[in-house]
């Protein structure tokens, strides 16, 4: 008897799982039926895991309009490093399940509650913090959830305003004292990050040299985009960067977003009292820095958490989201290693295909589409 | 030497006036940022870029000597290093003839005669970068210092193993005659260090802690001491020996609040620890490699690891996590530099200096455990100097 019980408890358990698992479903279900209530579709997650394995394409229901809140349509939102590590768990930002992948991209106002004074219906804006879940149609959300951004600047352009070029603008900027003619070196160059520091330090007059891996084969983009060097890792090793002193000075300032054995290379290029700055971990490998370089040199070592410095600087954010676009829209962006991936029900396939983190990188999801808009510079 | 010599019987053979000579012969030195030379025929004194005013004394020829303890190559501190007879140099006017009291052998110097050091005087040269020295005599336009005096070396690279110098008075710094040789002897580089890794990264208040490794060095002991005064929690890490019980004593004995093994830090029990301990906010490194990364697991976040030394011979490995999102600073110290960028205010050191007399009166600060040794037994003061779990620091006493 007790062995039946135990059976009907552990069934009826799964039954009450299987039935909260579908809320969402059902919830969508019934909001179809009902004219006021609003449906998205979504890129759910409900445990971490390979974005292939845990993200299901789901119909939800958004809330409704409450007086302070304002509901978006999604336009386009990209897919970056952190985006992936949140999927896999290995974020320090834990959402809460069931989540919506995503946390940067720019959408547009359609409806505004009562209260909401700082955006109108047909404004752009992006979400202000991390965890907003930006790969769906749409999203009702608080105003203060968001910021409005100018039309004016492409449509991915906007859609990646938010994360990576103000990470490029704030550590040229928080960290060392930069004057034109000063130099930057910096590792992972061809990324998000790295393309808008070659830019905005060429729109500074700082001089850049910009490291990839040896495989890369697009470095003349990068100097046209305004790179002054671009070397690969096996260089920092070798004599050729005594030339490269030659002609310009040492970099104060080295933005690090690799780790491993080639970074303390990096750091080695340095000058006295130089910083070193870390974003990012591509390699999955911790950073080692000789105890002469801290003694001798005075070489600091700091790190840069763009979503830490927004909670830090709430008021001083507004500025600076204002200057960045202006900066930005006057500076070429390059979309040369976009692959765009319009959202439709069979997303769960094409995001199966990003197999490796290069290609999720690259990857740029196009939600709604604005036909008058130019999509990129 | 040789110089001087032939100058001498130049302006006797002339009949001119030794300072025109030497005016027109000698070559001013400017010292440069980071490295210094010695001049490989002059004494250390003369690289200060002094005037020729030396040259007043030409006639009272009296060929002082001292012994020094001198390497003439780079290489293994107990072979390269010998003890020489050495000529001094005239007194000059800003000159101060000292007699070294006592000098200890520390890190770094061994480091500077292995050739491994950052900066390296020319050669030959005479090995020691810290002591204490009585003034005996004073040239006619010094003006802080007179005989009786204890001073100690302002900068790196002076030479200390040796009986007596003359040194330039910018060289020298006083220190009070009424705390102990030894401690005297041992405070211008680790407690001076200690202080300053204190001071200058983190605010510190009372109740705060402070992590170090190879908490037991020179360093270390000032750094428990000088956090004791200041109500600042130490948590010393050690590495585990025969007696580590012993040495543990020891350290709390002097201030430490917890003194930990290496092997401890890494355990999942630490947690447990920092539930009646605050995190630390600033953690103090010389030893580099796992050790240096265990210290910045423990830190608060947007707390500062510094890095004075390098033991293991390894480099310091930082999780990428541990800078962006723990927030944590990883900077370096070096007492030399310190000591170079404030030269030009006075007070600075000696500031530091009258504060740790201070609290040695105090009986809060007092000298590391030491061995002292005669100059002529350095062999064995050198060797023993280079050995792991060394738990003596090996002073020369002259």
């Amino acid at each position: 008897m007790r062995a039946l019980r135990r059976v009907r408890q552990t069934w009826g358990s799964v039954w009450c799982r299987a039935w909260e698992g579908n809320e969402h479903q059902r919830t969508a279900q019934r909001a179809e039926g009902t004219r006021n209530l609003h449906i998205c579709s979504a890129l759910v997650y409900r445990q971490n895991g390979a974005h292939a394995d845990v993200l299901r394409l789901e119909r939800m229901a958004l809330p409704p309009v409450d007086k302070h809140c304002v509901r978006l349509k999604i336009l386009a939102a990209p897919v970056n490093p952190a985006d992936i590590n949140m999927l896999q768990g290995t974020y320090p930002i834990r959402p809460t399940f069931p989540a919506v992948g995503g946390n940067e991209g720019v959408g547009e106002v359609i409806e505004v509650g009562s209260d909401v004074t700082s955006l109108s219906p047909g404004d752009w804006a992006i979400p202000v913090g991390a965890g907003f879940g930006t790969w769906r149609t749409e999203a009702v959300c608080d105003a203060s959830d968001i910021i409005k951004v100018p039309k004016d600047i492409s449509l991915l352009g906007a859609a990646t305003i938010g994360v990576n070029p103000c990470t490029a603008y704030r550590m040229l900027h928080d960290f060392q004292p930069l004057r034109p003619g000063d130099t930057v070196i910096q590792n992972g160059a061809n990324s998000a990050v790295g393309q808008a520091v070659i830019q905005i330090a060429a729109a500074l007059g700082v001089k850049t040299i910009c490291i990839i891996r040896d495989r890369y084969e697009h470095s003349e983009d990068l100097l046209s985009m305004g790179a002054d060097y671009v070397v690969t890792e096996e260089t920092l090793k070798g004599s050729e960067m005594e030339r490269i002193f030659q002609e310009v000075p040492r970099p104060k300032l080295g933005l690090n977003c690799v780790g491993g054995p080639y970074s303390g290379y990096l750091l080695s290029q340095l000058d006295h009292d130089g910083t070193l700055v870390t974003y990012g971990g591509m390699a999955r490998k911790p950073l080692p820095v000789p105890a002469k370089a801290l003694i001798f040199k005075n070489i600091h070592l700091r790190g840069f958490w763009l979503t830490m410095w927004k909670r830090d600087n709430r008021k001083g954010k507004q500025e600076h989201q204002h200057e960045t676009p202006k900066l930005l829209g006057g500076i070429l962006i390059t979309t040369t290693f976009l692959h765009t991936r319009p959202i439709r029900p069979s997303q769960v396939t094409s995001f199966k295909s990003l197999e490796t983190l290069d290609n999720a990188m690259h990857c740029y999801i196009i939600i709604n589409r604005t036909p008058d808009h130019k999509l990129c510079q | 030497m040789e110089v001087q010599h032939r100058l001498r019987l130049l302006s006797r053979i002339i009949g001119m006036k030794g300072p025109i000579i030497c005016r027109a012969i000698v070559t001013v030195t400017q010292r440069s940022g980071q490295s210094y030379t010695v001049g490989r025929h002059l004494p250390p004194t003369w690289r200060g870029g002094a005037s020729a005013g030396w040259c007043r004394s030409f006639s009272d020829v009296s060929a002082r000597t001292c012994t020094a303890l001198v390497y003439r190559k780079h290489g293994d501190p107990p072979e390269v290093v010998q003890s020489e007879n050495m000529e001094l140099p005239l007194m000059g006017e800003k000159s101060v003839l000292v007699k070294m009291l006592a000098a200890p052998i520390n890190p770094s110097d061994i480091n500077m005669v292995q050739g491994t050091y950052a900066i390296l005087p020319d050669l030959p040269a005479v090995g020691g970068n810290e002591g204490v020295g009585q003034v005996l005599e004073v040239g006619s336009q010094v003006t802080s210092l007179k005989p009786g005096d204890w001073v100690i070396p302002r900068d790196a690279g002076l030479g200390t193993w040796r009986t007596t110098a003359v040194f330039n008075e910018v060289s020298l710094a006083e220190v009070p005659r009424d705390i102990p040789l030894l401690a005297a002897a041992t405070l211008g580089v680790n407690p001076c260090t200690a202080y300053r890794m204190l001071s200058d990264f983190e605010a510190l208040k009372p109740g705060d802690s402070v992590i170090q490794n190879a908490a037991n060095s020179g360093v270390g002991q000032a750094v428990i001491q000088i956090a004791a005064a200041r109500g600042i929690h130490t948590i010393n890490v050690v590495r585990d020996r025969p007696g580590v019980q012993q040495l543990s004593d020891r350290l709390l004995a002097m201030g430490a609040s917890h003194v930990i093994k290496e092997e401890t830090l890494r355990q999942p029990e630490m947690k447990d620890f920092f539930k009646k301990c605050p995190r630390p906010k600033l953690a103090l490194n010389a030893v580099g490699g796992k050790s240096a990364t265990e210290l910045l697991r423990h830190l608060q976040g947007g707390g500062t690891m510094v890095t004075y030394g390098g033991m293991a011979k390894q480099p310091v490995t930082v999780p990428v996590s541990s800078l962006i999102f723990k927030d944590v600073k990883v900077r370096g110290f070096w007492v030399t530099q310190w000591k170079r960028d404030h030269a030009h205010d006075e007070r600075a050191l000696s500031e530091m200096l009258a504060q740790l007399a201070a609290l040695i009166r105090e009986g809060k600060l007092t000298a590391p455990a030491c061995s002292e040794v005669g100059l002529q037994d350095f062999r064995g003061a050198l060797d023993r100097a280079m050995q792991p779990y060394m738990s003596a620091k090996q002073i020369l006493v002259m």
